[in-house]
């Protein structure tokens, strides 16, 4: 199967005491991959690269086997939503709209997907909520669901479950767990470890920005 | 002091009397200042977003420069302008010199370094996830401008403020490029200057009181919209 994420030779320099280097990475599709290693391995780092959001000095980063078209257009395949991340001013109905409308989804179809993935992400009848009155969860939650409804082939998870209070991590996970059938590749960081256990079909480790191993779940 | 006080009730007396000539020149300033504020903002408010988003070779020089220009005397962007529009000028042939859009050339050139150098500190003092978070929901970097923008909407409004405040007290682009011509290119601040020195006194704090109110409320809504910004 193509991989859905390939990394060649990356390397990305962060001042004079930081530099990822990846000599070879491949993500397979449909894949929930659980990214670990210490404070300052370049977890985040690897995240923002995978996300063309960071782009390294050297080496290639291709999404979903396609190296043509812009970069705007090759980022509408991969979403990164950050451990703390940034709400749009306005309503949380705005914010999930605004990925939509880059994509031409407006109207009756809009309206569809943003209620079905607040639903999916337990804050259904959020909508008209304004994100200045969210707590740090619904945020998180918020942020989710606008990758969510983008439909994106590869959803990049920052420690997505810093901020959630452990009633509402089983229902989180298993959410997590689910996005592969809905043809989402799915990387998140995490400190737990026990999540990558429980979550990761594989588990890639980095240390000082370099990967490791990647060790799969099964084995 | 009996001057000063007869002088202060004979200037409320003209303003609430709508004199003509006032309310032609209050309109000559406004006209002419909301005009140059318009083409400042369409300058100014895209090379302060590109300044604060973008990183590149040059971009201190260009900030630095940007900051000089803030200061520039107002005679000096006269005189410059007055070269390009005389009739010997390399724009003479447009015929806008001693009208209200060489007043216009001039005060758009004094603000756009203002409105871009207030939009730069408000791209730099912006939660910097503001743009990755644009980028990684498939903005291309002009729809995530845009939209960056919407969010630091409360400084690029003070940015705007801000230039209008300057262009709206200015003398020396209105004086050299306007001429100061009754019912055309008098503005408040062209016509004080005149008026007070022909010894009309009354008429020229009437005026005054007048800008004095413009900015006043200016500066209110700046402080109102720098409030909420912070």
């Amino acid at each position: 199967m193509e991989p859905v994420v390939t990394l060649k030779d990356i390397l990305v320099n962060q001042g004079e005491t930081f530099s990822l280097s990846i000599e070879s990475l491949e993500l397979q599709p449909n894949r929930v991959y659980a990214l670990t290693g210490p404070n300052g391995a370049g977890k985040s780092t690897l995240l923002r690269t995978m996300a063309l959001l960071t782009l390294p000095q050297k080496g290639t980063v291709t999404v979903a086997g396609s190296g043509a078209g812009s970069l705007a257009q090759q980022r509408q395949k991969v979403t990164l939503v950050e451990q703390s991340p940034y709400l749009l001013e306005g309503t949380v109905y705005d914010n999930l709209a605004f990925g939509l409308r880059l994509r031409g989804i407006r109207g009756k179809e809009q309206r569809e997907r943003i209620k079905t993935t607040l639903d999916m992400v337990g804050i259904g009848g959020f909508e008209r909520r304004k994100t200045r009155n969210l707590s740090g969860g619904e945020m998180q939650r918020v942020a989710l669901a606008r990758a969510l409804v983008l439909e994106p082939e590869v959803l990049l998870l920052d420690e997505p479950t810093a901020n959630i209070d452990s009633t509402s991590l089983q229902a989180f996970e298993a959410l997590l767990g689910s996005l592969p059938d809905y043809g989402i590749t799915v990387v998140f960081s995490t400190h737990d470890p026990s999540q990558p256990k429980r979550l990761g079909d594989y588990v890639l480790r980095l240390e000082n920005g370099r990967l490791l191993d990647k060790t799969c779940r099964a084995s | 002091m009996d001057y000063l006080t007869d002088s202060f009730i004979a200037a409320v007396g003209l303003i609430l009397s709508l004199d003509r000539e006032i309310l032609s020149t209050i309109w000559t300033s406004l006209y002419t200042s909301c005009c140059a504020i318009v083409f400042a903002a369409l300058l100014g408010i895209p090379t302060g977003l590109w300044l604060g988003i973008n990183n590149f070779r040059g971009r201190r020089l260009i900030i630095t420069l940007l900051n000089t220009l803030m200061a520039l005397p107002t005679v000096v962007v006269g005189l410059l302008l007055f070269g390009l529009f005389s009739r010997q000028g390399p724009a003479g042939s447009l015929g806008l010199l001693f009208t209200p859009w060489a007043m216009i050339a001039g005060q758009t050139v004094l603000a756009t370094p203002i409105v871009a150098n207030y939009v730069l500190s408000a791209v730099s003092g912006s939660d910097q996830r503001i743009l990755d978070t644009l980028l990684t929901l498939g903005a291309t970097r002009f729809q995530a401008s845009v939209q960056l923008v919407k969010e630091i909407r409360f400084g690029v409004m003070a940015a705007v403020i801000a230039g209008f405040g300057r262009v709206i007290a200015e003398v020396g682009v209105a004086m050299m490029l306007g001429g100061n011509i009754r019912g055309a290119t008098r503005t408040m601040t062209t016509a004080i200057a005149l008026e007070t020195s022909k010894g009309e006194f009354a008429f020229g704090l009437s005026l005054g009181i007048v800008l004095l109110g413009v900015a006043l409320l200016v500066n209110l809504f700046l402080n109102m919209l720098q409030q909420r910004v912070n």
